[in-house]
């Protein structure tokens, strides 16, 4: 007895005195941030999420960027002018640009760029971001070499890209990670190994440090950056699981999170409110189907299941996180654009759901062959809820749903091939109406993660991408959803809005509708 | 002894192969996984198959580079994850499992034992009872239960400890002490119930007769006869401490491996899961194999015969 | 004579007597319970999302508005059905190996045991994992992974029986009568293993019920809408403090059936101890740790 009484003392001393040397060690103060998931890449021609993107305007700097209120504003391009047809934009590159590394940024850098975001072997999902670039399309698929791409530097700050046709949003779209130079010196050694921490060369307020999955993703300022940032060291944690990201924070081992349970907002605005930001986004969040198999390639089976989705009911009794119901695909707070609703929502609820019915005996299903779908979507209590939920709608027209979920980057990587039969997605971003309605155009790629192909749509898509002035192009594209949305390819849900925990700490931090807060306006109070 | 040794050796070496051969063709059979010509992969991952595995070779081909692959201590790309191989996924993830198994192992034995030891050397008094009774609960709570109950007690109401995640030295106190409890509960129920038949055994009273002091009989005479049983339970206590331990990374979100192999099988990361596998089994192995060899150089009586 | 000393196991205590009850009562309530309720196991209360017990919802509703009392004694139904099955599959293939493998003996019982042991390095969750990965998430892995490992404790208490049993006279005489091996395996040797069989067995049941709990609580097990202690006891710890009873129901549910079933199991073997059946305590300390 005695002898082991003692061991356990000694070794409980030992401990003791471990726990205080590392509790005075540790007082350097990094910026601990939560992150809605674990990237798949952080490789900015190949990214996908929303959560990566995060990170990556972090890491680099492309042509135009954003302010801390989410504004666009000269990036690496201190200025920009259109030709009179709007089909050359010549952007004139900041002096001085330093890569990581301390080599010199040149518009040759973005050449190399585009073209490699837009090369076949990349296999970029979002190379169809770049397709208002001439040859673009082309080159993507191998038709034309990469030199046939419309981007040219004409001498070290200069460089010129020329268009398809007139694109007015160009500015807002080199604001993604497809529109970022990526350092052709280090890619050329170490291809592809370029992305890892050791390799790690970009142009943005930070580079790389270390990653380590499901754990951490550590960014340190880059001292070559032209307007150094305040904060020392960044990291991103993912917290996918709402009820962890909330412990995490009450007990002061993050400074802002980006998810917590919603039965918790209650509370939150009585002990919290100077924490709690809620911004809502632009963004919309549907339900797609995949109409190259059965049962949703037969355009009745779509309706029917779509006729009996009550969206306000998923918002303000399921959700009750500050959501907004939207009958539109296109958001609704989209600047300048009157968004077409689906057909069905002035009908009441009797006559749809005998719509419903109608519409599945129509295609086969009945009471004694009921259809049975598999619905897909991202792990979390939030969108469990709101799927269970429409599974109860579903039920009440006899259709059996069968629930199957995943990661965030594998539950959008299984819908990029086409995996599933009906899923949650959600499209978040530009201001303007054909950032949304592009997802339904056939020659998107795997971003139409439904495959909707209609020509009339893609002719009516093409025609409003032909013209100049912003007006003419809503008219058109305004025509196209209307036709798009009443075969029912998607059925959109809502609008987010994001529910984040800041520690008042943080200055810099302003909400804006794309909820984009760069490390590099941020700092200590 | 050396010729057990051999043996026990040749043994795990043969269980080892097994294993590795089962997962190898299981891997090939599963319908959707990468390695059926029907699935369609994204190019990448398909790029990065092919070149690793050789999948343009026959069967037999590709089983023999695989077992030099393993052989080399490649384990492959990740299927899901895709900057990272699987060989650095368990580069980053094994320490971390190993310290939190490791710990929690020390805290089940030097407490377990030491709980057993008590309550043994006083049967059927009141400390024997409530030992046993607190035994009896420990075991009955499953983890699954107590280990987000010690994050809001001790991580959010108190503040005291992490909630979870790696970094310090305090994040590696409450994931050991909540996978132990279930596992000091048993050791200390064996180690009293061995001591208990220990104590009646003859050899004691002559060693009191010599007039030796107690804290010696109970050193050598008592306690390595009656740690044997709780020797030979270390062995299945590792798997057990293994499953354990991927509930307790989930709960505290720990990077280990443990998540990494559940992540696998729900993203269906074939070749992660692989991977795993094939180190899990190593060091159970393994560790099977000194438990074993422990046991035998600590039982006299088998020693004598080897 | 079973009969009498399984009365004596289960009634003769107060702790036994509590034990007993409980777990008739939980048995009970699963098998009926949800005819007494007014709500399906997957039905939405629109009006009462997380809300606290009630009248109308006697165990008050989860995240999604389903009776959770309901979801409970479903959850019932599936983990101790799990648990009944695979005990009844680990018994009626440990059995039989364990027989066989101590009665021949030599190369044979060698061959067996080696078997046994190398799966029983292997920790359930491995397998469940290896499973899951090539044939996606379906509950009837479960079926299969829990058959693979628990029968191979009473295979080697069994065998270890058998070995006894073996040299025992009438067993020989059974012999020189000229009795076919199978004939004596079935006919001798199984009924009088049957008693540590059966107290095997029936520490099973709880290490069963266990393991099907932490595979659904990570997510590999049972899925939704369907629902076993594991998943409730997963979906509770997400809504714990804005719905506690979302985790104390489920969890008092599942610690008191480990509980109570290790503590009548315990005294099945004391019992049979006490007869001087010769089990050894050891094996059953594995038993209840074997996931």
């Amino acid at each position: 007895m005695n002898p082991l009484y003692i061991l356990l003392s000694r070794v409980l001393l030992i401990l003791v005195g471990c726990w205080l040397l590392n509790n005075a060690a540790n007082s350097a103060e990094s910026l601990r941030l939560g992150n809605p998931g674990e990237p798949e890449t952080l490789d900015p021609h190949r990214y996908n999420l929303r959560l990566e993107e995060t990170i990556l305007t972090d890491l680099f700097l492309g042509l135009t960027t954003f302010d801390a209120h989410g504004q666009i504003v000269p990036g690496a391009a201190a200025a920009w002018t259109t030709s009179d047809n709007g089909l050359i934009w010549t952007f004139n590159l900041r002096r001085g640009l330093k890569w990581s590394d301390g080599e010199p940024l040149t518009a040759a850098d973005f050449v190399y760029a585009f073209r490699r975001l837009l090369a076949p072997e990349t296999a970029a999902s979002l190379a169809y971001f770049m397709y208002p670039l001439r040859n673009a399309e082309a080159v993507n698929s191998g038709e034309l070499p990469a030199e046939e791409l419309g981007v040219r530097a004409v001498d070290e700050h200069t460089l010129v890209i020329s268009l398809e046709a007139p694109y007015p949003h160009l500015a807002e779209r080199l604001l993604y990670p497809t529109g970022y130079p990526v350092p052709a010196h280090v890619i050329k050694e170490v291809g592809d190994a370029w992305v890892k921490p050791k390799n790690w060369v970009s142009n943005g307020a930070y580079r790389l440090e270390d990653w380590q999955p499901q754990s951490h993703v550590t960014l340190v300022r880059n001292k070559h950056f032209f307007d150094p940032a305040t904060i020392e060291r960044v990291i991103y944690h993912p917290l996918a699981n709402e009820q962890s990201s909330y412990n995490r924070y009450r007990a002061k081992e993050v400074h802002a999170i980006s998810n917590f349970p919603s039965g918790e907002l209650d509370r939150i605005r009585k002990n919290l409110a100077s924490h709690l930001r809620l911004s809502p986004l632009l963004s919309i969040v549907y339900l797609v189907f995949n109409t190259t198999t059965p049962p949703f390639d037969d355009v009745r089976v779509r309706e029917a299941l779509a006729l009996v989705i009550e969206p306000e009911i998923l918002t303000e009794k399921v959700q009750r996180s500050g959501n907004i119901a939207n009958g539109s695909f296109v958001p609704a707070n989209v600047v300048d654009y009157d968004p077409a609703v689906m057909p069905h929502l002035h009908l009441d609820e009797n006559a749809r759901r005998e719509k419903a019915i109608t519409l599945l005996r129509e295609a086969g299903y009945g009471t004694d062959n009921p259809l049975r779908v598999t619905m897909r979507y991202v792990s979390g209590m939030e969108a469990k809820k709101t799927q269970l939920a429409i599974a109860s709608f579903w039920k009440n027209i006899g259709v059996e749903t069968q629930l199957h979920h995943a990661e965030l980057k594998v539950h959008f990587a299984d819908l990029r091939q086409g995996d599933f039969q009906v899923a949650q997605a959600g499209w978040f971003g530009e201001n303007n109406a054909e950032h949304y309605l592009g997802l339904l155009v056939s020659d998107t790629g795997n971003i139409n993660y439904g495959r909707y192909a209609n020509p009339a749509y893609d002719a009516l898509m093409a025609a409003a991408r032909q013209q100049a002035d912003v007006n003419s192009r809503n008219k058109l594209l305004r025509k196209a959803e209307a036709l798009g949305i009443a075969e029912y390819p998607v059925v959109p849900l809502y609008s987010v809005t994001i529910r984040r925990l800041v520690d008042p700490a943080i200055t810099g931090w302003y909400e804006n509708s794309r909820d984009v807060h760069p490390v590099r306006f941020l700092g200590w109070r | 002894m050396v010729r057990y040794l051999l043996i026990r050796l040749g043994l795990t070496l043969l269980t080892f192969w097994l294993i590795v051969t089962v997962v190898f063709f299981l891997m090939r059979l599963a319908p959707g996984g990468p390695f059926d010509g029907e699935r369609r992969l994204p190019p990448e991952v398909e790029t990065n198959l092919r070149a690793a595995y050789n999948l343009d070779q026959s069967l037999p081909r590709q089983y023999i580079d695989y077992l030099a692959m393993l052989g080399r201590g490649d384990l492959g790309p990740s299927f899901r994850q895709k900057d990272f191989s699987v060989n650095e996924l368990v580069a980053t993830g094994l320490p971390v499992s190993l310290t939190i198994g490791g710990l929690a192992l020390l805290i089940a034995t030097t407490v377990g034992i030491a709980v057993g030891l008590k309550a043994g050397l006083a049967p059927n008094t009141r400390t024997d009872t409530w030992l046993m009774g607190l035994t009896n609960v420990g075991m009955a709570l499953p983890t699954i239960i107590v280990a987000p109950l010690l994050v809001l007690i001790f991580g959010v109401a108190l503040g005291w400890l992490p909630t979870g995640g790696i970094g310090s030295f305090n994040h590696y106190i409450l994931p050991p002490i909540a996978l132990a409890m279930p596992f000091t509960a048993a050791i200390a129920r064996l180690t009293r119930g061995s001591v208990v038949e220990t104590l009646s055994e003859g050899h004691l009273q002559t060693a009191r007769a010599k007039g030796l002091p107690e804290s010696l009989i109970i050193r050598r005479h008592i306690l390595p006869i009656a740690l044997l049983p709780v020797v030979s339970y270390l062995g299945p206590a590792a798997a057990a401490l293994l499953t354990g331990s991927v509930v307790i990374e989930q709960v505290f979100e720990l990077p280990g491996i443990g998540r990494y192999l559940v992540q696998g099988a729900l993203n269906r990361d074939y070749t992660l899961v692989m991977g795993v596998v094939v180190v899990y089994a190593a060091l159970i192995l393994l560790f099977n194999l000194l438990v074993d060899l422990a046991y035998v150089r600590m039982d006299p009586r088998i020693r004598l015969q080897t | 004579m079973i009969r009498s000393r399984l009365t004596r196991v289960l009634f003769d205590t107060h702790l036994a007597r509590a034990c007993s009850l409980i777990l008739i009562t939980i048995v009970l309530l699963a098998w009926l319970g949800p005819v007494f309720s007014s709500w399906e196991y997957d039905q939405i209360d629109w009006d009462a999302l997380e809300s606290p017990p009630s009248l109308q919802h006697w165990f008050g509703t989860d995240f999604i508005g389903r009776d959770l009392f309901v979801r409970s004694m479903l959850g019932a139904r599936v983990s101790l059905g799990i648990a009944l099955i695979a005990t009844l599959v680990s018994v009626i293939v440990g059995i039989p190996w364990g027989a066989v493998a101590g009665y021949l003996g030599g190369r044979t019982d060698q061959l067996m045991m080696r078997i046994v042991d190398v799966l029983y390095a292997l920790p359930f969750i491995l397998i469940v994992i290896l499973l899951v990965v090539i044939f996606g998430r379906n509950p009837y892995l479960l079926f299969m992974a829990l058959g693979a490992i628990f029968w191979l404790d009473i295979a080697r208490i069994v065998r270890g029986q058998t070995f006894r049993l073996r040299e025992q006279p009438f067993i020989g005489a059974a012999r020189i009568l000229g009795v076919a091996t199978p004939a004596i395996i079935w006919r001798h040797v199984v009924p009088n293993v049957l008693g540590p069989a059966l107290v095997s067995a029936t520490l099973t049941i709880p290490g069963v019920i266990l393991a099907e709990s932490f595979i659904s609580f990570l997510g590999l097990g049972i899925q939704e809408p369907n629902t076993s202690w594991g998943v409730l006891i997963a979906d509770g710890t997400q809504t714990m403090e804005s719905s506690p009873w979302t985790l104390i129901f489920p969890g008092t549910l599942l610690a008191m059936t480990i509980w109570c079933t290790n503590m009548l199991g315990d005294r099945l073997r004391d019992q049979l101890d006490a007869t001087g059946a010769g089990y050894t305590r050891t094996s059953s300390t594995r038993t209840h740790m074997r996931t």
